[in-house]
């Protein structure tokens, strides 16, 4: 069974070998192939070979090209700092949108053509030529709050749901219609499966999440289901108080932080919902060593079940020892779904 | 005047309503320390409360705490001219490589809702800054956020310089964000670790009185 077997046959709750393996990792990757990571982030050979340099030397199931939020507000115009060995950041102090009016002017970027998302589109075919049918090759959009706070100011858009709901909508509708088109040329370019980064939807209350940003999620999701792709939702953070929205969602995957506990995301997700996670991946990924990285795992996926896929709460961070991120990988080999059981 | 819709409006972050108690508050002779002590800050502790209990959240705690910095802008002025003087001021900053910013922000509202001055430096913040700004504004406690491990070690590069400056003593050090432990305050020799805004307040009042 190849990764991308094990990954689509545990996707259809169909027996596999042991269980998949997808944690995240950019800067990781960036450094274990040795470039700086603005290259990683800017030049889609370096971000293949970086992903494909970790799923080799370490056994992972996938490869994907996340990189950095600022991909899409950047093609959308909005200014961006390129650190030399970090990631591209937006510059809120000058963001796209602080004046309102100027969304009724933006215009959609056209993925083909602009040149941070074209340069993902060029790492997928190149997956595909490298990887296809062996890795589960997968695409990368920003959620709606997560890219509403990359145009518009995450500081400045936390207030706006309070001050003008309707900005807010008119801002989602916008995000929506860029993602989905990023999205679709992403999977026409071999993208088998989406993962949607919605981190700042941690930082709003169940009461704002359900009002505005999960029918937005939703309209997300179902879109991307009818592109015939299966969906990963990673919002990391502390989601404890919008779990039963996540999990109303439709995702195929739903990863979750170590802020979380997996036993509460089983108990009200339901027994189907395949949970990925959920490690700290500074307290224990970076700063503690193989056993405990185990032992850590063991509890996750004791308390999520035998729907689960192992990987960290976040990204894998830079400075990771190998071994550390070896052990998470070795966890998936040594465990089948159903046994989380000392099986060493 | 019945002042207990002023802590209302702080709570629910009704800037205009907050603005136009203290003004009519003031205008009937009301001091401005009263205003503060009996009803604002109350009202951001309670906010606080909130946050750390995961009734409030980002939103809520950003617009409570706009209310309060319109009021203070009126009432700063004031306390300033009856010498009453603040319980501490506190530099806070995002340390050197580092843009994050909304954990600094939540430290920073939280501080002044608590009755603090507050020097923002912003983010991306060198040592030589945090420095000179002490020298500028006599501050009794630095905050730094960091949201990377990689930018983390700026922390401890700005507490060396403060040795190396002589000023170390002279200061009170604290640190907060994602990556960041007390584990690691301890490393550095930092004098306190928070991973909340409302604890930080908390912490800085336990510094300031000790």
């Amino acid at each position: 069974m190849n990764g991308r077997e094990r990954f689509f046959a545990h996707l259809r709750g169909e027996a596999v070998d042991h269980l998949p393996c997808l944690p995240i990792t950019m800067q990781f990757a960036a450094d274990l192939i040795g470039v700086p990571y603005k290259e990683y982030a800017t030049d889609y050979r370096a971000l293949v070979r970086g992903q494909i340099a970790v799923a080799e030397t370490f056994g992972l199931d996938y490869v994907n090209t996340m990189s950095d939020p600022a991909c899409e507000a950047a093609d959308c115009g909005a200014k961006i700092t390129f650190h030399p060995d970090q990631p591209p950041a937006v510059n809120e102090s000058e963001s796209l949108l602080m004046d309102k009016e100027t969304l009724v002017h933006l215009k959609q970027p056209d993925p083909s053509s602009t040149e941070r998302m074209s340069n993902r589109l060029k790492a997928l075919s190149f997956y595909k030529e490298q990887v296809g049918g062996q890795l589960m090759i997968e695409g990368w959009i920003e959620g709606p709050l997560a890219e509403a706070a990359d145009l518009r100011g995450i500081n400045r858009v936390m207030l706006d749901f309070l001050d003008d709901p309707s900005f807010v909508r008119d801002l989602f509708e916008f995000v929506l219609e860029m993602e989905l088109r990023f999205a679709k040329a992403q999977v026409d370019s071999g993208a088998e499966q989406i993962g949607i980064g919605d981190a700042a939807a941690s930082l709003v209350g169940p009461k704002i999440y359900k009002e505005f940003v999960w029918p937005y999620q939703k309209r997300m999701v179902d879109a991307l289901h009818e592109m015939g792709v299966s969906v990963r939702l990673h919002i990391c953070g502390n989601t404890s108080k919008i779990l039963e929205g996540m999990g109303k969602l439709g995702c195929d995957i739903v990863e979750l932080d170590s802020l979380v506990s997996m036993a509460d995301a089983r108990e009200t997700m339901g027994a189907e919902q395949i949970l990925l996670g959920n490690i700290d991946p500074v307290r224990v990924v970076r700063n503690t060593n193989p056993d405990t990285v185990r032992e850590a795992l063991e509890e996750s996926h004791r308390e999520a079940g035998h729907r689960y896929m192992v990987g960290a709460g976040c990204e894998v961070p830079r400075d990771t020892p190998k071994e550390n991120m070896q052990a998470i990988v070795d966890y998936a080999r040594q465990h089948s779904p159903d046994r989380w059981e000392e099986s060493r | 005047m019945d002042l207990q819709p002023l802590y209302d409006s702080v709570l629910i972050g009704d800037a205009k309503t907050t603005r136009s108690i203290v003004e009519q508050a003031l205008a009937e002779g009301v001091g401005p320390q009263q205003l503060l002590d009996d009803y604002m800050i109350p009202a951001m502790d309670e906010v606080g409360r909130r946050f750390e209990a995961n009734e409030y959240f980002v939103p809520e705690l950003l617009i409570s705490a706009r209310a309060m910095k319109g009021a203070l802008e009126i009432l700063r002025p004031l306390l300033a001219d009856s010498g009453s003087q603040t319980i501490g001021r506190v530099i806070v900053g995002t340390v050197r490589g580092d843009l994050h910013d909304i954990g600094k922000n939540l430290v920073a509202a939280m501080l002044e809702g608590g009755g603090f001055e507050v020097v923002d430096l912003g983010v991306d913040v060198p040592p030589e800054k945090f420095i000179e700004s002490i020298g500028e504004t006599n501050a009794d406690i630095i905050a730094m956020s960091a949201l990377l491990t990689t930018t983390m070690p700026g922390m401890k590069t700005t507490i060396e310089a403060l040795e190396s400056a002589g000023i170390r003593n002279n200061v009170k050090v604290i640190i907060g964000g994602a990556p960041v432990t007390q584990r690691y305050a301890d490393e550095i020799g930092a004098d306190g670790f928070s991973d909340n805004a409302s604890a930080a307040v908390r912490l800085c009042r336990d510094l300031v009185n000790a």
